[in-house]
């Protein structure tokens, strides 16, 4: 068969198929956005275009409105969960977001359904890292309306939740692995929790002598600049700290701290290895839970 | 057929409209003698030069034009261009592929490629366009877009908040055969 027929049919195809799981959300003035219709029952859409709690109307494929409920929100990954009785329509068949690379044929679609078509232009660029997992940068349009919408392969599978909200220059999209486990907190807690120690660090390069004389190969560091008074941190960080490592991870960067301090760690003892006064010591701290007011 | 033979089969019946100082748009040869463009493309010029492909030039004149279709019709003597072949509109689906041909920002016989955004009407209007996710520039109206097998699908018409709307090609067809 012709090649660019092939393709051609491929893309309308993949268009059909995850289009079948796709509502529109009307949860903000005049401009609806669209969701995902990601296990039986909750839609995903993107948490910057839910205004509000309350009253929100889904419109199924099939154009019949369905009144939705808020399960939970999580800001940080611009990720909302809705409740809808929707038994009949069929939820999202979810590919692999670990097998998208760069250079993947990819299709961002709106309720409708619309679509736009482009391919992966980055993943985890330096603006689109994030704590647990890297988000996938798009050359392809995000029209009026698309936030919260499918990022669509090639087969039709659904790769990613596609949102604006996150950066203004880049087109992003949350990776579908991360929207399952933020789908699957949100449905157990209603919330995210996230670990937090209290302690504000900025990157530095280790000085040469320093390392020679502690023998350390890692050439990036973390220094404290801030401990919050109570915090996990004020157990046992200081001001100056040169934080190597957590429990034995190098960290070089504040995202890996971030991304060390998953959900699952909070109450646990960790062990940070840090550098004060010129020598190596290890400090005993306990992960808490990140208040929700500096979420 | 590979997207570099349509391009070229594409560009051979695509013509750049001008008048004595500039170029203003693009055509499409409907038959062997007579161009399809927009109406906002010949504008209220009895006469246009048509530029092909190969960088000759003629005189045409308007036979017809519609405001409201957003079409016109040249009647290009000599043009001895083969015409374009002409596919159906409604065969599109949302995702299939789009390619255009045009001279966009004075780029000549620039192609790009796409595919359909979405079907059917848009906003309050009653007209029916084919939406494109494609990027078209000033210079494309008038120009062909073509679906994968390389059939004109449409007259390029113009560029809403980024989305390409083309007029279908049947609508082109009617336009034509009632102008005689």
């Amino acid at each position: 068969m012709d090649r660019l027929l092939a393709l051609s049919n491929d893309l309308a195809f993949a268009v059909q198929q995850a289009g079948r799981a796709v509502f529109a959300v009307h949860a903000r003035p005049r401009l609806p956005s669209t969701g995902v219709h990601w296990r039986p029952g909750l839609v995903v859409t993107a948490n910057h275009t839910v205004r509000t709690d309350e009253g929100l109307t889904l419109i199924r494929p099939d154009g019949q409105s369905v009144a939705g409920a808020l399960v939970g929100r999580d800001p940080a990954r611009d990720l909302a969960v809705l409740r809808v009785e929707a038994t009949d329509v069929p939820v999202a068949e979810l590919g692999d977001s670990a097998a998208i690379h760069v250079g993947h044929m990819v299709l961002a679609l709106g309720a409708g359904p619309r679509a736009s078509w482009g391919v992966v232009s980055a993943i985890g660029a330096a603006r689109a890292r994030h704590e647990d997992g890297d988000l996938f940068s798009l050359d392809l349009t995000l029209y009026a309306g698309f936030s919260g919408g499918p990022l669509v392969d090639a087969q039709g599978r659904v790769v990613g939740i596609n949102t604006s909200g996150i950066s203004r220059q880049m087109q992003l999209a949350i990776p579908a692995s991360v929207v399952s486990r933020t789908v699957d907190e949100l449905v157990r807690h209603g919330r995210i929790a996230h670990g937090y120690l209290g302690v504000g660090t900025q990157p530095v390069r280790v000085p040469e002598a320093m390392r020679q004389q502690l023998g350390l190969a890692q050439e990036l560091a973390l220094i404290v600049v801030d401990v919050q008074a109570g915090s996990p941190a004020a157990e046992g960080l200081l001001i100056g700290d040169l934080v190597l490592s957590l429990d034995g991870e190098a960290i070089t960067d504040p995202v890996e701290l971030r991304r060390l301090l998953r959900a699952e760690r909070i109450g646990r003892r960790i062990t940070a290895r840090v550098v004060r006064g010129g020598q190596a010591r290890e400090v005993e701290l306990t992960v808490g839970e990140r208040p929700a007011r500096s979420r | 057929m590979d997207l570099v033979a349509l391009a070229a089969a594409l560009r051979r019946v695509t013509v750049e409209l001008t008048d004595t100082e500039r170029a203003f748009g693009s055509g499409v040869v409907w038959d062997p003698d007579r161009v399809v463009t927009n109406a906002h493309v010949a504008a209220a010029r009895p006469h246009v030069r048509v530029r092909r492909a190969d960088g000759t030039s003629l005189d045409g004149s308007v036979l017809a034009r519609d405001r409201e279709a957003d079409l016109a019709l040249l009647h290009v003597p000599g043009l001895g261009l083969p015409a374009a072949a002409v596919g159906p509109a409604d065969e599109l689906r949302v995702g299939s592929l789009l390619v255009a041909v045009g001279h966009p920002f004075g780029v000549r016989g620039a192609l790009t490629a796409g595919i359909v955004h979405a079907v059917g009407k848009i906003g309050r209007s009653e007209r029916s366009w084919i939406i494109g996710d494609l990027r078209l520039g000033p210079g494309n109206s008038g120009g062909p877009l073509a679906d994968a097998l390389g059939r004109v699908v449409g007259i390029n018409a113009m560029i809403v908040g980024g989305l390409a709307l083309a007029i279908p090609a049947s609508e082109v067809t009617r336009f034509v055969r009632a102008a005689g």
